[in-house]
C-alpha cells in the first residue's frame, strides 16, 4: 500500500541538508504550538510580548527563565551524554529524585560540618550514578533493554521519594508531605537576581566539562567510535566497556545534581514537586541540541522560558499548563519526524510492487 | 480474615482490568515491532474523554468507546511518524506520550472532580453473592469479563490464525514477513490503531468503570506498569492475564490492608510489580526461550532495502 515508494538509506547527510531539516522542523515545530496556543484563546497580538518580551527581555522574566533552565541544562547532560553511545535513559526523573533524596539526607542529617554544601552536591551526583547504575549493569552484561529498566527505576525512586516524605523525612508541622526547611549553610548562594543561584555555576561548568570531554579529550574521541560500533571499537583497542559505564555513570550523576540544585538552590527543601518532568524535558532538549553539549544552555533556556510563559499564560489568559506539555511534545514528534529526510532518500517505484 | 479475603478478592478484578487492557494493547503494538511510550498519556486522554462523555450524557459504554477512539485519534500522529516515516519510536512515544497528557489536562479542565454515575455492576450471578472467597469476585461489571475474553481472544488469534502468524512475523523478522508478501506496514497501522483503542479504552475504564471521578493525574503511572507488564508477560496474552491479576491484586491489597490496621510501608510495597519485573527482565536474559520472547524488530525501523 504505501511501498508504491522505496526508501533508501543515505551514507550521511550533506551539512547544508541537514542544517535546512533541523531548521525547518524547527520552525513548522514552532508554528504549530502557536496555532495550539492560539487555538487555546491567547490573543494572536499577546503571544510576542508573553513568549519573548516577558520570557526573554525583562529581567525578572529573564531570572526565572534562567532560574528554571539551570536543572534542565544537567537533565539534557543526563539525556545527551547516555544518547552519544545510545543509550536511551528514560529513567532521568529517578536519578534526579535520588539525587534530591542524598542531598536532603546530608542536609538533614547534619552531615559534613563546613563541607555541608559541597558534600551534599557530591551526595547529589553519587545518589544519580547509583541509580543508573543497575540498568548500566543489565545492558552491558545481559543485554536487558535499558528503556525498560531505567523507567522501571525511576518508579520506584518515586515510591521511595513518598516513602520518605511520608516517613522519616517529614516536617510533621506540615499538612503537605514535605521534608523540613534547609538551613543557611545548606542552600545555594544567589547572585541578587531572581532566584538565579550557585546551581547555575555548576550547571554550566558541567556543560563546558563534557563539551571539552567529547570534543578534546580522548574519551570523546573513544565515545564516538563506541556509539558508532561497539564491535569494531573493541577490535581497534578502544575500552568500550570502560567508556559505556563512565558515560552513562556520568549522565546518571547529571541528573542526580540537577536534583541536588533544585533542592538546595530553588526549594530549600524535598518535596514530591521536585524536577517533575525532567525525563521528557532532558530529552527533548538533548534532541534539540543534537546531543551537543555546547547548544545544551541556549536550548534549555528556550524551553525553560516555555514553561515561564504558560506559567503567566495561565494566570492571564487561563491557558492551561498542559499547553506547553503539548507545545513541547509537537516540536519533538516534528523533529523526530524530519530526520526521515535525512536518513532516507525517496524513490518513486518502477515496477509493481508486491 | 476470610471476610478480608473475600473483599480482596472482589476489588481485584477491577484493579487488574485497566492494567490488561492497556497491557493487550501495548502487545499489540509490539508485536508489530512498535515501541509504544506514549501509553501513559494516552491512558490519561482516555480517562478524561470517558469522564467527560460521561458528564455530557453519554451512557457508560459510549463513553468508553469515544474514550477508545480519542485514545486512537491522539495516537495517528505518532502512527505517521514512526510507521510511515520511519521516526525513532522512542522519543516519538514520548511525543505522543506529553500531548496527550497535555490535552488532557488542558481539555479536561471543565471534568475534574465532578462525580457521575459509571459502569453498574452485572446481575448475573447476583445468585453467587453469599457464596465465601469467590462470591464477590464475581460481582463485577461488563468491561472485565469483556477484557478477559478479549485476552483469550488475542491470545487465540496471534496462535492460531493466519493474520496472527503475519503480525508476528511482521514484529519478529519482517525481511522474512516482507519477502512472503505481507504488507508490512499495513500490519503495523492496524496494530497500533487497535492497540491504541485499547489503551484509550483502559485509560476510560480508569473513570467511567472504577473512580465515577476524573482528576488530573489519575492515570498515576499505570501506563508504565502495563508497559512492565507485557515485558512480565513475555508478550503472551494469556500471560497478561495472569500479569495483570498479579499486579492489580497487589495494588488492591494495600489498602485492605491499611483498612484492616495493619501498619505497611506502603511505598514500599507498591514497588513490588517494578522489582519483579527486573527480576523477571534479568532471569528472562538467562533463558534462551525466554529471550527469543520478546519482538525480534522491536523498535527498531524497517525498509526493503534492508531485506
Amino acid at each position: 500500500m504505501l511501498e508504491t515508494v522505496t526508501l533508501e538509506r543515505r551514507q550521511g547527510a550533506g551539512a547544508v541538508r541537514a542544517a535546512l531539516t533541523y531548521a525547518g522542523a524547527l520552525a513548522l515545530g514552532l508554528a504549530l504550538s502557536l496555532a495550539v496556543l492560539v487555538a487555546a484563546g491567547v490573543p494572536t497580538g499577546a503571544l510576542f510580548n508573553e513568549l519573548v518580551v516577558q520570557v526573554f527581555l525583562s529581567p525578572a522574566g529573564l531570572a526565572r527563565t534562567v532560574t528554571m533552565a539551570t536543572p534542565m541544562m544537567l537533565g539534557a547532560l543526563a539525556a545527551a551524554l547516555c544518547l552519544r553511545l545510545k543509550f536511551w535513559n528514560i529513567g532521568i526523573e529517578g536519578q534526579l529524585w535520588l539525587g534530591a533524596i542524598c542531598a536532603t539526607a546530608v542536609a538533614l542529617y547534619d552531615i559534613g560540618g563546613p563541607l555541608r554544601l559541597p558534600l551534599m552536591m557530591v551526595a547529589a551526583m553519587a545518589g544519580g550514578a547509583l541509580w543508573i547504575l543497575p540498568s548500566a549493569l543489565l545492558k552491558m552484561w545481559l543485554g536487558v533493554s535499558e528503556v525498560i529498566v531505567t523507567l522501571l527505576m525511576s518508579n520506584i525512586a518515586f515510591l521511595l521519594l513518598q516513602h520518605l516524605l511520608f516517613g522519616p523525612f517529614r516536617d510533621p508541622t506540615f499538612n503537605f508531605p514535605t521534608s523540613p526547611v534547609f538551613g543557611e549553610a545548606e542552600k545555594l548562594a544567589r547572585f541578587g537576581w531572581g532566584d538565579v543561584n550557585g546551581g547555575l555555576v555548576l550547571a554550566l561548568v558541567a556543560v563546558a566539562l563534557a563539551a571539552l570531554a567529547l570534543g578534546r579529550l580522548r574519551y570523546g574521541y573513544a565515545a564516538r567510535f563506541v556509539g558508532d560500533n561497539p564491535k569494531a571499537a573493541l577490535a581497534l583497542g578502544f575500552p568500550a566497556g570502560r567508556v559505556l559505564l563512565l558515560s552513562i555513570l556520568a549522565g546518571g550523576a547529571m541528573a542526580g545534581l540537577a536534583g541536588g540544585v533544585i533542592v538546595a538552590g530553588t526549594e530549600y527543601r524535598l518535596t514530591q514537586a521536585v524536577g517533575l518532568n525532567m525525563t521528557f524535558n532532558g530529552i527533548v532538549i538533548a534532541a534539540l541540541a543534537r546531543n551537543a553539549p555546547g547548544w545544551i544552555p541556549l536550548v534549555a533556556l528556550f524551553i525553560a522560558g516555555l514553561y515561564v510563559a504558560g506559567a503567566s499564560l495561565k494566570v492571564f489568559y487561563g491557558v492551561s499548563e498542559g499547553i506547553v506539555l503539548i507545545a513541547q511534545g509537537i516540536i519533538l514528534l516534528v523533529l523526530v519526524t524530519a530526520q526521515f529526510v535525512t536518513t532516507y532518500r525517496v524513490r518513486l517505484a518502477r515496477g509493481v510492487v508486491a | 480474615m476470610m471476610l478480608a479475603v473475600t473483599a480482596w478478592l472482589g476489588a481485584m478484578p477491577g484493579f487488574m482490568t485497566p492494567l490488561l487492557l492497556a497491557a493487550l494493547g501495548l502487545l499489540l503494538c509490539e508485536r508489530a515491532g512498535i515501541l509504544n511510550l506514549g501509553v501513559e498519556g494516552v491512558m490519561a486522554l482516555g480517562a478524561m474523554v470517558g469522564a467527560a462523555a460521561s458528564l455530557g450524557g453519554f451512557g457508560p459504554g459510549q463513553a468508553m468507546g469515544l474514550g477508545a477512539l480519542a485514545g486512537l485519534a491522539v495516537s495517528v500522529p505518532f502512527m505517521v511518524a514512526v510507521i510511515v516515516f520511519r521516526a525513532p519510536q522512542i522519543p516519538a512515544g514520548l511525543a505522543l506520550a506529553a500531548i496527550a497528557l497535555g490535552a488532557s489536562a488542558a481539555l479536561g479542565r471543565g471534568a475534574a472532580h465532578m462525580p457521575f454515575a459509571g459502569l453498574a455492576v452485572l446481575g448475573w450471578f447476583d445468585e453467587l453473592e453469599g457464596v465465601p472467597v469467590i462470591g464477590r469476585m464475581m460481582q463485577q461489571d461488563g468491561m472485565v469479563w469483556l477484557a478477559l475474553i478479549l485476552a483469550a481472544a488475542l491470545g487465540l488469534w496471534l496462535a492460531r490464525s493466519r493474520g496472527g502468524l503475519r503480525l508476528r512475523a511482521v514484529g519478529e523478522d519482517p525481511a522474512t514477513a516482507d519477502a512472503s508478501g505481507v504488507d508490512i506496514q499495513l500490519y503495523q497501522l492496524g496494530a497500533v490503531a487497535a492497540g491504541s483503542l485499547l489503551i484509550g479504552l483502559a485509560g476510560a475504564y480508569l473513570s467511567v468503570g472504577g473512580s465515577n471521578i476524573w482528576t488530573e493525574g489519575m492515570v498515576a503511572g499505570r501506563g508504565w506498569i502495563a508497559l512492565a507488564l507485557v515485558v512480565f508477560a513475555q508478550w503472551s496474552p494469556l500471560r497478561a492475564i495472569f500479569g495483570a491479576a498479579l499486579f492489580g491484586g497487589a495494588e488492591a491489597l494495600i489498602p485492605r490492608l491499611q483498612a484492616m490496621g495493619v501498619e505497611v510501608p506502603v511505598y514500599l510495597l507498591s514497588m513490588l510489580p517494578y522489582a519483579l519485573t527486573i527480576a523477571v527482565l534479568v532471569l528472562m536474559a538467562f533463558s534462551k526461550r525466554a529471550r527469543q520472547a520478546e519482538p525480534g524488530f522491536l523498535g527498531r525501523a524497517y525498509i526493503r532495502q534492508d531485506r
